[in-house]
């Protein structure tokens, strides 16, 4: 195991390179209760309010293909292996795990434990439904494995799912086997005026709003293709231009129901950037100040969605909570969890309601 | 007070059951194996279903839900007493067009809430085949699957959010229209979990558009691996068709016996490959399958001219179980997953261990995503056949766990496979599984005995153990 930080100048820095290692580590944070934060690519590390780190684990360890054969459309991965890396590999098979499309240095495990998801979600799905097994280390060192490396699996509860969002809160993902996709051989995307338009297309890969730019990403046979840029009618280019979630001082992440994915745009105060996923009611959005967030979670709130704070400069906001209302089940969410690291040393304060 | 007399005090007294041909009824599902029921309850609301819990957990007896009983797991048969909840009265649809979602009671079955959505170009994508008597509890309760899992994903990836009522009568919401609700996702683990973590009332489900265009395909082959191989490169090709279903020629012939549809009794496999979507899509789609199949080495390609015709073909592969059901009194249906490319050899190996236990195997099963369905005809009143069946089947399973598959793709593990679990998780897993019951149902009350093996809660030597009875297996 690499010792990569000295002690005494903060977190001790720790990239373990197995299974075996791993485990130790946690075991020991837990007999001696430190926190311990799990680092993927590091992208996403602004949630909740947890306090600073005893222990820092880098999962770098963990990369690479572990299985990967293009008929079965699965493919089993180290938790550390980088997004880009992983889907580059993969399109070179004409396939893809439909995770996020712009990952930056985004890890598959960070990418699966923060529950982000590809914009091609409202007809593909989000990340949780390309999951089909996991591997992962308890916060008490108990390697658990579920799921399995089948596209369809009901052989016992469903953990592969459960982790999605978790953020390490069951215990450090070091392995997950996902459904791939094929990708069919053509692509387009085309401008489009007014949300309306995006209609006369039955299933579109992608409706974006991108800063108050509309577009639509087809994919399909090239006749179906050719077919659906006609139906839309605006300016088309060939194949797909994905972009990036938007940058600031302040990241948020909207979620509404489907419907009023436009709506939420609307009420986006003055200055924030936005992408939106339209039919997923999924909107990224960054700030430089966060005056109006109160408000606009209010509206969120009461139509049954969410504002969370993605990122935002040390300290955070006085008297709001990064996540806001909390989830229904609180006392479940805390029992289960102890069930995993009962020491709770995993990011303690990471997830809604302080857990 | 005597349990059925709480019951039937927060309950009317003809909504709790205990006549003994009732009782004999409920306890049984469409597996091979049967229970013993208490009673049987019929809540109308999930306010009463909060209180048949207190009082169950009051009485120290257990609760099993049930739907219609369609599951083939043992998953819905009380093992040795217990209130058998029906969720049948609880069928309400609510449905949102804007946001494409619904909010279903747990009663309702599959394809009426495809039926009730028509009107507005919605439909439910799950598609068991027990559609037609199926309920949506029962769906949630097993992440049922169907023909079009592939494209669109089984029951969990169409369940947005949960009304449960768990352990002390406790009811939660769950989930919601917007996505990614903050959180652990209590609503994935609940889906599948077999009504062991609590009992689902209402689901709000996702709708998806009706397609405006669909083609159905009938291919036919000499070999089976030109079938499978049709798959393969049709997926390579960039295509996930909205199914693609084989049946080999055994299952065909006994199919087309019963329905006379037209189906080439002499092929080795035929293939149903359909594709949905708008026309120019569909066309070209259809036409590339065409010509896959032809590359290797299909017969015929027969494309469905009409709605009618499209019935007539899929209504071949939804009655296949029934069909077999001419040819012999009983028939045990298995449920396993192998990867992809390990599909011919597996269906060799499966015809082998067929053949030297002397039983009839007859194969139709989901293509795409690999998921098999061996099944046994035989009869049950011959109990040195039914031995055979059994030790069949156990080997079937394993030839597949061998070669990295799973125990089921979307039965459901029940009572049936509980004990074959352990062929497939690590001590440590099955632990792991067994804390998150702990943490939901610490005093066993929901469907106890149910998908996880006696003593997976490692360290554990507390507790009632609940052995499969002797009797248990038809």
């Amino acid at each position: 195991m690499a010792v990569t930080g000295a002690a005494g100048s903060g977190p001790e820095h720790l990239a373990p390179a197995d299974v075996e290692s791993l485990g130790e580590s946690l075991r020991q944070a837990t007999e001696e209760r430190r926190v311990v934060q799990v680092v993927g690519g590091g992208t996403r590390q602004g949630y909740g309010s947890p306090p600073p780190p005893d222990v820092v684990l880098h999962m770098s360890g963990f990369s690479g293909i572990e299985e990967w054969d293009p008929d079965d459309l699965t493919v089993t991965v180290g938790a550390g292996t980088p997004v880009s890396e992983l889907e580059s590999l993969l399109a070179g098979r004409s396939q893809t795990a439909v995770l996020p499309e712009v990952p930056g240095v985004s890890t598959v495990g960070g990418v699966v434990a923060s529950g982000v998801s590809s914009l091609r979600r409202a007809r593909l799905l989000g990340t949780r439904e390309r999951m089909l097994e996991v591997r992962l280390v308890t916060g008490d060192g108990r390697v658990v494995r579920g799921g399995g490396r089948v596209v369809k699996n009901v052989s016992g509860y469903d953990l592969p799912r459960l982790v999605v969002g978790a953020f390490g809160s069951l215990g450090v993902i070091y392995s997950v086997c996902l459904k791939l996709w094929p990708m069919p051989p053509a692509a387009a995307t085309v401008v489009i005026d007014d949300l309306e338009a995006a209609g006369q297309v039955t299933r579109p890969l992608a409706v974006l709003d991108d800063d108050g730019v509309l577009r639509v990403f087809l994919w399909g046979t090239p006749e179906e293709v050719a077919a659906s840029s006609a139906r839309l009618g605006g300016v088309t280019t060939e194949g797909h231009r994905w972009p990036a979630d938007p940058e600031g001082r302040y990241r948020w992440s909207l979620r509404v129901p489907p419907a009023l994915t436009g709506a939420a745009v609307q009420r986006l105060p003055d200055g924030w950037r936005h992408l939106a996923v339209h039919g997923a009611g999924d909107i990224r959005a960054s700030s430089e100040d966060a005056g109006s967030a109160p408000a606009l979670r209010d509206w969120a709130e009461g139509v049954g969605g969410a504002v969370v704070m993605v990122a935002a400069p040390s300290p955070g906001v006085d008297g709001f909570d990064p996540w806001g209302r909390p989830p229904p089940g609180l006392d479940i969410q805390r029992r289960l969890i102890a069930q995993f690291d009962p020491a709770r040393v995993i990011t303690p304060g990471r997830l809604p309601g302080g857990i | 007070m005597s349990l059925v007399d709480d019951l039937r005090g927060v309950l009317s007294e003809d909504r709790v059951l205990e006549e003994p041909v009732e009782l004999y009824l409920y306890s049984r599902d469409s597996s091979l194996m049967h229970g013993e029921a208490t009673c049987v309850v019929f809540p109308h609301t999930t306010e009463e279903v909060a209180e048949v819990v207190r009082v169950a957990e009051r009485h120290g007896v257990p609760i099993v839900a049930r739907g219609a009983g369609t599951g083939l797991a043992a998953g819905a048969i009380p093992i040795d007493g217990g209130i058998v909840l029906s969720t049948t009265s609880m069928n309400w649809v609510e449905i949102d067009v804007a946001n494409r979602t619904a909010w279903v009671g747990a009663g309702v079955i599959n394809l009426d809430l495809s039926k009730e959505a028509e009107p507005y170009g919605l439909c439910f994508a799950p598609d068991p085949s027990s559609q037609s008597a199926c309920t949506i509890g029962g769906n949630v309760a097993n992440n049922s699957g169907g023909a079009h899992c592939l494209a669109e994903g089984a029951t969990t990836s169409h369940v947005l959010g949960l009304e449960v009522v768990l352990a002390g009568g406790e009811v939660l919401v769950l989930g919601g229209q917007a996505p990614d609700m903050p959180g652990l996702d209590l609503r994935g683990l609940i889906v599948g979990s077999e009504g062991t973590l609590g009992v689902v009332t209402r689901a709000l489900v996702r709708l998806l558009p009706i397609e405006p265009d669909v083609r159905t395909l009938l291919l036919d082959f000499d070999r089976l691996s030109g079938a499978t191989k049709t798959v393969s490169d049709t997926i390579a090709a960039g295509l996930v068709p909205a199914a693609l279903e084989i049946m080999d020629q055994k299952m065909t012939t006994a199919v087309e016996n019963w329905l006379g549809a037209g189906l080439p009794t002499d092929a080795a496999a035929v293939l149903l490959a359909e594709v949905v979507g708008d026309p120019e899509a569909v066309e070209a789609e259809a036409t590339l399958i065409t010509r896959i199949g032809k590359d290797n080495g299909a017969r015929h390609v027969q494309v469905a001219k009409d709605e009618t015709e499209r019935a007539i073909l899929w209504k071949g592969r939804k009655s296949a179980f029934g069909a077999v059901a001419q040819v012999s009194p009983n028939y045990y249906l298995h449920d396993t997953v192998v990867p992809r490319s390990r599909l011919v050899e597996t269906m060799e190996e499966i015809e082998e261990i067929a053949a030297r236990y002397q039983l009839d195997v007859y194969n139709v099963f989901h293509a795409g995503d690999g998921n098999l369905h061996p099944l046994m005809a035989f009869d049950a009143s011959d109990p040195e056949m039914m031995e055979r069946v059994h030790r069949a089947g156990e080997e079937m399973v394993a030839a597949c766990l061998r070669r990295g598959g799973a125990l089921s793709g979307e039965h459901g593990i029940g009572l049936e496979k509980r004990d074959m679990m352990r062929a497939d998780f690590t001590e440590l897993d099955l632990d792991a599984q067994a804390r998150l019951k702990e943490a939901f149902d610490p005093k066993e009350i929901f469907n106890p005995a149910k998908v996880l093996p006696e003593g997976s809660r490692c360290f554990d030597f507390g507790g009632v153990r609940r052995e499969i009875p002797d009797g248990a297996w038809l």
